[in-house]
């Protein structure tokens, strides 16, 4: 199954602090056990125990259940994946049997879904955060915003343009927070005033595309993104977008020069209200433990402990929210009411409005990957050249320049594709074909030069950027089943890597652990670049489609 | 309506179908502690009275009658899927009689299902949003301090296409822009969303309940237009209170007079109080126990006879036919203001289509042709 994680149990949520939790988060949103490796997971519920599938943005609440448990007597048992998946995970009948519960920041574009609407049996809001934008405060002064309280979405897309502002954005196909954000922009740009059509998507297009050329981080999941800003060279990254409560608790460990302040736009926000929502398909033993913990939840102690340890905003009459949470209101903007205009705005943010993105697979084919590792890499990457995907989730986008390299002993081939513009004749059909093409021709035999491989990608990159002279989401993906053996050495790659311009050493990698690949060599790489690891163990399929949430 | 009738003919039908629940014979020295059988009643209720079944008083005064119950919260009109895939179910206790109808429909059953306690539908907003409201005539405070909402004038605003910019007494206030709009839950699943439909429906046809296709036809547009422009909607009434609560920036939220009478009186001394605004021409929620066991009916009876309950019921915000005065007394000091009577605060009663028209005009709201 795609996106999922088996994830600790809450009792174990009592180590985590803020941007620890948050970093967790990272790791933890992947569709395999994360690195290094996490402890056992109890596989068998306890009587009491409600196995709960939740967004992986949920992980800072797990010392409240720990206090929920003690007070209910109900534990939690949580499998972390994305909102988006974990949507689909519901609609298609996957968590059925599997979960009794689901809890994600929203359940909004689920309920867009006739089948996903009927699988839910009841759900209760738990608290609520804004999408906001946090920015830097070096930033907000040379933007000459004052303290922030007053900005509008305009303004920020005006800054962006002008190349003042750059930010850091998780994937609307993947995560609630960017999905957010994209609803809240093409509401406020195209001034429907009330939930969006596909006319009005149309309308803001130019003022959307302005306002996305500021984005220069992009991730498949809120918490690497926090990271990804962190490690940002100075003034690479000015603002992030992320829910309210996110940035605020990274500012609990944010060193000075990288505190961030929160923009709630003035002309409106989209929220979070995190429904803690009960599976139809769950046993009548689980209910009951569903609802004691939705009970307790709710109680004036628990909203409060919540509030001031996630710094989300209570639900309950009478309960402050945490101090530090700003009291004056925002517009609510509306979510759309069909899932033709969702998916329309996903499908049009990847294709049309976002920028636009180079990506290398470098792909070990050695003899190893004989038989079915090969054919289970081709299967993986073809899925990437459907068209059978309404939303932009998994196929290479309109505009995207895909160069995939075979490897062996040494590169044996290198072949680059871009995919054309919307609009443009003939359509993106016969360049996906032609991808499927060369993933098709794919052949395994030979050993494994790795570094050598990738030194060769870094070098493609340089020469594609010198010819279109172009600014690209940029990212290698690695994918092996051994480690290296032939070639450069790890110590050479590292002296190669440091040599590298600023902008291409900070090209993220993200190795895929396949077979008998070394761990230690690919989680180096992650490390180096700024990337991260994938675990392709499980299904090769869900990684490569993952990762798209970071290309 | 005349409601009282109406629930006396209720009581005596289910009076025939009742049942009595066998006594443990006592064997306890203290008299005043006589165990009773206890049954396990299990059904599902609309969310918005989750916090009555949960509430210790309640199932102290229930267990004084043999009764446990055990409930899971659903929107009214997601339980008929939910009553129809359940065989195991005693009761199903929606917050309006159009789905009661089909579950008891589904379920066989033919008496008339009782209506333990009814709440009206209101509008909760702010003190700043009614101000704004009442300056541009669409809304009304009387004397006492109850707030009307004109449901003429915001058909009128709604079929105009009026934005809150439009209205000078909105100018800087940054939360009112875009479409002046009645915030309502999905009126596919929940029946405060259904409930609104009939309300702006009965008030487009010349305050006439919709009864057959012409007017159906007519009231198709500005149904799609308050549905559409909201985008989407939330399954449950409990859902956009807990979110207004949490300060999410919808300024006028449809809902049930009984979730707000049961809202804390903390934060009121705030900034910006909280208001109830009674549409002047408003609909009922007749919270309607569709029994399906012999358990079932006795709980039914017990919710709509016992004297201790009503009490406890007009806690929890609802409105008890059999002694109307109770709601008055509970909350003659609640703030946000509650009108004690709704016929001396001028409050009509629209009534709610039959669950056929109700049907066609939900799917007219959702935008389906004709």
């Amino acid at each position: 199954m795609s996106g999922l994680t088996r994830g600790r149990r809450a009792r174990r949520g009592g180590l985590a602090v803020a941007l620890a939790a948050l970093l967790a988060a990272a790791t933890a949103c992947t569709s395999s056990p994360p690195s290094p490796p996490l402890p056992p997971t109890p596989t068998t519920a306890g009587a009491g125990a409600l196995r709960v599938l939740a967004g992986s943005e949920l992980q800072d609440v797990q010392p409240v259940l720990e206090e929920a448990a003690k007070a209910t007597g109900v534990s939690v048992e949580f499998t972390w994946t994305g909102s988006l998946d974990g949507a689909d995970t519901v609609s298609s009948g996957r968590a059925d049997g599997r979960f009794d519960a689901v809890w994600f920041p929203s359940n909004q574009y689920l309920r867009l879904d006739p089948t996903g609407r009927t699988k839910v049996l009841s759900q209760t809001p738990v608290m609520v955060s804004p999408v906001a934008v946090g920015v830097r405060s070096s930033v907000l002064g040379g933007l000459g915003w004052g303290d922030g309280s007053k900005v509008t979405w305009a303004q920020i897309g005006d800054a962006a343009a002008a190349g003042k502002l750059a930010y850091g954005m998780a994937d609307p196909t993947r995560s609630n927070s960017g999905f957010s954000a994209l609803v809240a922009v093409a509401s406020a740009f195209s001034g429907a005033g009330a939930a969006l059509t596909e006319a009005d998507v149309q309308k803001a297009t130019p003022q959307l595309k302005q306002f996305f050329t500021g984005q220069k981080l992009t991730s498949g999941s809120s918490g690497w993104l926090a990271q990804a800003y962190t490690r940002a060279e100075p003034g690479k990254v000015g603002a992030l977008v992320n829910y309210e409560s996110v940035l605020l608790s990274m500012n609990r460990t944010l060193p000075a020069d990288q505190q961030l302040t929160v923009v709630r736009p003035v002309d409106g926000v989209v929220s979070a209200d995190y429904p803690l929502s009960l599976l139809a398909s769950a046993q009548p033993n689980r209910k009951d433990a569903f609802q004691k913990l939705s009970a307790y939840l709710l109680t004036p102690d628990a909203q409060k402990r919540l509030s001031e340890r996630t710094l989300r905003r209570p639900v309950t009459a009478g309960v402050a929210p945490a101090a530090g949470l700003p009291a004056d209101g925002r517009k609510e903007l509306p979510f759309p009411g069909t899932r033709a205009v969702a998916d329309g705005l996903l499908a049009s943010y990847q294709n049309d409005l976002r920028r636009p993105s180079r990506t290398v697979y470098v792909l070990d084919t050695s003899g190893s990957m004989a038989g079915q590792r090969i054919g289970a890499l081709k299967a993986a990457l073809a899925k990437l050249t459907g068209s059978d995907d309404t939303r932009g989730a998994r196929r290479f986008r309109n505009r995207e320049q895909v160069t995939l390299i075979s490897f062996a002993s040494s590169v044996k081939w290198s072949r680059t594709h871009l995919v054309p513009a919307s609009g443009s004749g003939p359509g993106p059909e016969a360049e996906l074909k032609a991808i499927d093409a060369d993933v098709q021709s794919l052949a395994a035999d030979g050993g494994t030069a790795l570094y050598d491989s990738l030194e060769q990608a870094y070098r493609a990159i340089e020469q594609q950027q010198a010819a279109a002279g172009d600014d690209r989401f940029t990212s290698i993906v690695l994918m092996t089943d051994g480690e290296s053996n032939e070639g450069a050495a790890e110590a050479d790659f590292r002296k190669f890597h440091d040599g590298l311009p600023a902008g291409e050493k900070s090209i993220p990698v993200f190795p895929i652990k396949f077979g008998e690949a070394a761990v230690g060599q690919l989680q180096g790489l992650a490390d180096m670049s700024g990337g991260k690891l994938f675990d392709g163990g499980g299904s090769l399929d869900g990684v490569f489609e993952e990762i798209r949430g970071y290309q | 309506m005349e409601r009282s009738r109406a629930l006396g003919v209720l009581a005596a039908l289910a009076l025939l179908g009742g049942v009595t629940i066998a006594l443990i014979p006592d064997d306890s020295k203290d008299p005043d502690l006589k165990p009773m059988a206890t049954v396990t009643v299990t059904g599902l209720i609309g969310s918005e009275k989750r916090t009555f079944f949960e509430n210790a008083d309640v199932k102290a005064e229930l267990a004084k009658q043999g009764l446990v119950v055990q409930v899971d919260s659903t929107g009214s009109w997601t339980m008929r899927e939910q009553a129809k895939s359940n065989p195991k179910l005693d009761f199903a206790f929606p917050s309006s009689s159009a789905p009661a109808q089909d579950i008891q429909r589904n379920w066989g059953l033919k008496d008339s299902p009782p209506v333990p306690f009814y709440s009206p539908l209101v509008i909760v907003t702010r003190e700043s949003v009614a101000k704004v409201l009442r300056q541009s005539g669409m809304a009304a405070v009387d004397p006492a301090g109850v707030w009307t909402f004109q449901m003429d004038a915001y058909l009128a605003a709604l079929e105009s296409g009026r934005k809150w910019e439009d209205l000078p007494a909105a100018q800087g206030n940054a939360t009112l822009s875009g479409r002046l709009l009645v915030t309502t839950t999905d009126p596919e699943s929940s029946s405060s969303g259904a409930l609104y439909l009939a309300l702006l429906s009965y008030v487009a046809n010349n305050h006439q309940v919709v009864s057959d296709d012409a007017g159906v036809a007519k009231v198709r547009d500005v149904l799609y237009k308050a549905t559409s422009l909201q985008g989407a909607q939330k399954s449950s009434s409990d859902e956009p209170f807990r979110d207004f609560e949490a300060g999410v920036g919808r300024p006028l939220v449809f809902g049930y007079e009984s979730q707000v009478a049961t809202l804390p009186l903390q934060g009121q001394s705030g900034e910006d109080k909280v208001v109830v605004m009674y549409p002047d021409t408003t609909v009922f929620s007749d919270h309607t126990m569709v029994a399906r066991t012999p358990n079932g009916q006795k709980l039914a009876s017990v919710l709509r006879d016992d004297d201790a309950l009503h009490t406890l019921e007009a806690k929890f915000g609802f409105r008890t036919a059999d002694r109307p005065t109770a709601f008055a007394e509970q909350t003659k000091d609640h703030l946000p203001k509650l009108a004690p009577d709704l016929k001396s605060a001028n409050v009509r009663q629209a009534d709610v289509p039959s669950l056929d028209y109700l049907t066609k005009l939900t799917k007219a709201a959702k935008g389906a042709q004709g």
